[in-house]
């Protein structure tokens, strides 16, 4: 038997876990997440210049006016950058690290506004900046006014 | 009216990877400390102190409670305060407003990391732009580099190997510097080798997590000058937030710098910036971004910056000295980031930065924080009024 001691390390870290769950409320998009549900896409409009943002925002963030006007984007855009994640982050649905295989897009929409999501194309050298894409839409009982309510954006031969 | 305030010394700490050694207060006293001996001053000196790091990545908040007893600053004015990636810009801009009262005699800014500490609370997102939408994609400043140099690359029609060249000078300049804290003397083929992250940016081209500390005092001009024969005069400053608002990101490669860059400009008489600003230590927090910065501050036009470094003319002794320190690549301690460039940028002016002290007289140089989707913070530096 070995009378060996182990030695103490000379600087000491503490773990601290912390597990929280918040509950953040949507206020004014939730008029964008139900049309989501609803497999529509809802932009405000600033009453200004008529841009139309999604995220929604109540007051439009150069004019400071309220935006009161909804837009209808429609269900197909044009891609305006790509990038593909080569390592596992976290997807806020499950709380889980996930390896994601189709490209971020941003998207500008038939609308004029523009928003971000997954592209069905998961060969990055076929993405080009103005491509067309149309929205693929999770079924109906399984939308949640979420992101990935759109699964995809699928391209679109001209 | 407002004072003229100059910065009377400057502190950081030897950035590492880890710092099991120090607590986080303990680690700010190093910067605080080495600050007060470069300005000759000590705590009882200072009557106003401005702090701040990224809450979350530290994970505890108002950390202003544990850390101002273990500077020996108990009973002093002050605020703390937190903004991301700009946080050490905030600081700063804080303290300068401050000074400029001429209601204190000594402000010190100090700005923090230890990332060594809770790295992964950034990966883990939320927050960002806007809660509810940003916060469903898996968005990280990896990604959010790796759209903009995608962007970069489909509208200059630079290459992969452009990005390389970048982040090969920005490590050539990170080995002349003490305090930085990755020096690898990389190659172009080691950086265009290196593991993918999100399509184009490699790990190489991202910046480190970082556990690090830099403080600065600034004072009102009466102060300074009875303070310092070399003081350093900061001739304007501002903070540009816009929150990812796509009406003023029309570019995904661009962010509020050429905004917030040229409005400090036009209101300092700046005509000319690559011959009116003789230093830049602008925070990058990716390689490519570095191309795109350059031309947002005005040192050549949109899309043409990968062709300088084709000509090899950025780096410490070259035409354009573009971030002698090495760089937010090779050090990012992210709360203290815009104080290290600050930092950094006192240094030229005063002409004491060592082995990366670019060339000839500094009269004007300029530092930047950045932080979220493209905020951005100026600080324009001069070395006489």
């Amino acid at each position: 038997m070995t009378t060996e001691q182990k030695q103490d390390p000379e600087f000491i870290q503490f773990r601290y876990p912390r597990d929280v769950t918040y509950h953040h409320a949507l206020g004014y998009q939730s008029k964008f997440a139900n049309g989501l549900k609803q497999g529509r896409i809802l932009a405000t409009k600033c009453p200004v210049d008529g841009r139309c943002t999604i995220p929604p925002r109540i007051v439009c963030p150069m004019h400071h006016v309220r935006q009161t006007e909804w837009v209808d984007q429609g269900q197909r855009g044009r891609l305006i950058s790509a990038f593909k994640i080569n390592f596992p982050m976290f997807n806020s649905r499950t709380g889980e690290l996930q390896t994601w295989e189709n490209p971020i897009i941003a998207v500008e929409l038939e609308g004029g506004a523009r928003m971000d999501g997954w592209c069905m194309e998961t060969d990055t050298s076929k993405l080009k900046t103005g491509m067309l894409l149309e929205a693929v839409w999770r079924p109906e009982e399984e939308r949640q006014g979420r992101a990935d309510d759109i699964m995809y954006w699928k391209p679109i031969e001209e | 009216m407002a004072e003229r305030i100059a910065i009377v010394g400057v502190g950081q700490t030897h950035h590492k990877s880890k710092r099991p050694d120090v607590t986080t207060a303990e680690m700010c006293a190093e910067a605080v400390e080495r600050c007060l001996e470069d300005a000759q001053m000590s705590m009882k000196d200072i009557d106003n102190i401005i702090m701040g790091s990224f809450e979350v990545a530290d994970g505890y908040y108002s950390p202003d409670k544990w850390i101002i007893p273990e500077l020996g600053a108990v009973g002093k004015s002050g605020l703390e305060m937190q903004n991301v990636g700009t946080t050490g810009g905030v600081v700063a801009a804080t303290g300068f407003n401050i000074a400029a009262t001429g209601l204190f005699d000594a402000v010190l800014c100090l700005a923090w990391q230890k990332m060594d500490e809770a790295a992964g609370a950034f990966g883990r997102g939320g927050g960002g732009t806007n809660e509810y939408w940003t916060g469903q994609f898996p968005m990280s400043p990896i990604t959010n580099f790796a759209r903009r140099a995608y962007a970069y690359m489909d509208r200059s029609g630079c290459t992969e190997e452009h990005f390389a060249m970048v982040r090969v000078k920005q490590d050539q300049c990170a080995m002349k510097n003490e305090y930085a804290q990755l020096k690898l003397g990389l190659t172009l083929e080691q950086v265009m080798n290196d593991a993918l992250l999100a399509w184009p940016i490699r790990r190489l081209h991202m910046c480190p997590t970082t556990a690090g500390a830099a403080a600065c005092i600034v004072c009102p001009e009466e102060k300074a000058k009875k303070v310092t024969n070399k003081p350093v005069w900061v001739e304007d400053w501002f903070t540009c937030h816009q929150g990812g608002s796509l009406t003023m990101a029309e570019d995904p490669t661009s962010s509020t710098l050429a905004y917030a860059s040229h409005l400090v400009y036009k209101r300092n008489g700046i005509t000319n910036p690559p011959k009116d600003i003789q230093a830049w230590e602008v925070y990058e927090p990716a390689s490519p971004a570095e191309l795109r910065w350059i031309e947002e501050v005005g040192l050549c036009e949109d899309y043409t910056a990968w062709k300088l470094f084709e000509q090899n003319k950025v780096g410490i002794d070259k035409e354009i000295p573009f971030n002698p320190s090495g760089g937010v690549t090779a050090t990012n301690p992210i709360g203290a980031t815009p104080v290290v460039r600050l930092v950094e940028a006192v240094l030229q002016v005063r002409g004491d930065a060592g082995e990366h002290q670019i060339p000839g007289t500094i009269n004007r140089a300029l530092a930047t924080g950045y932080g979220g989707q493209g905020e951005n913070v100026i600080m324009l530096l001069r070395k006489t009024l």
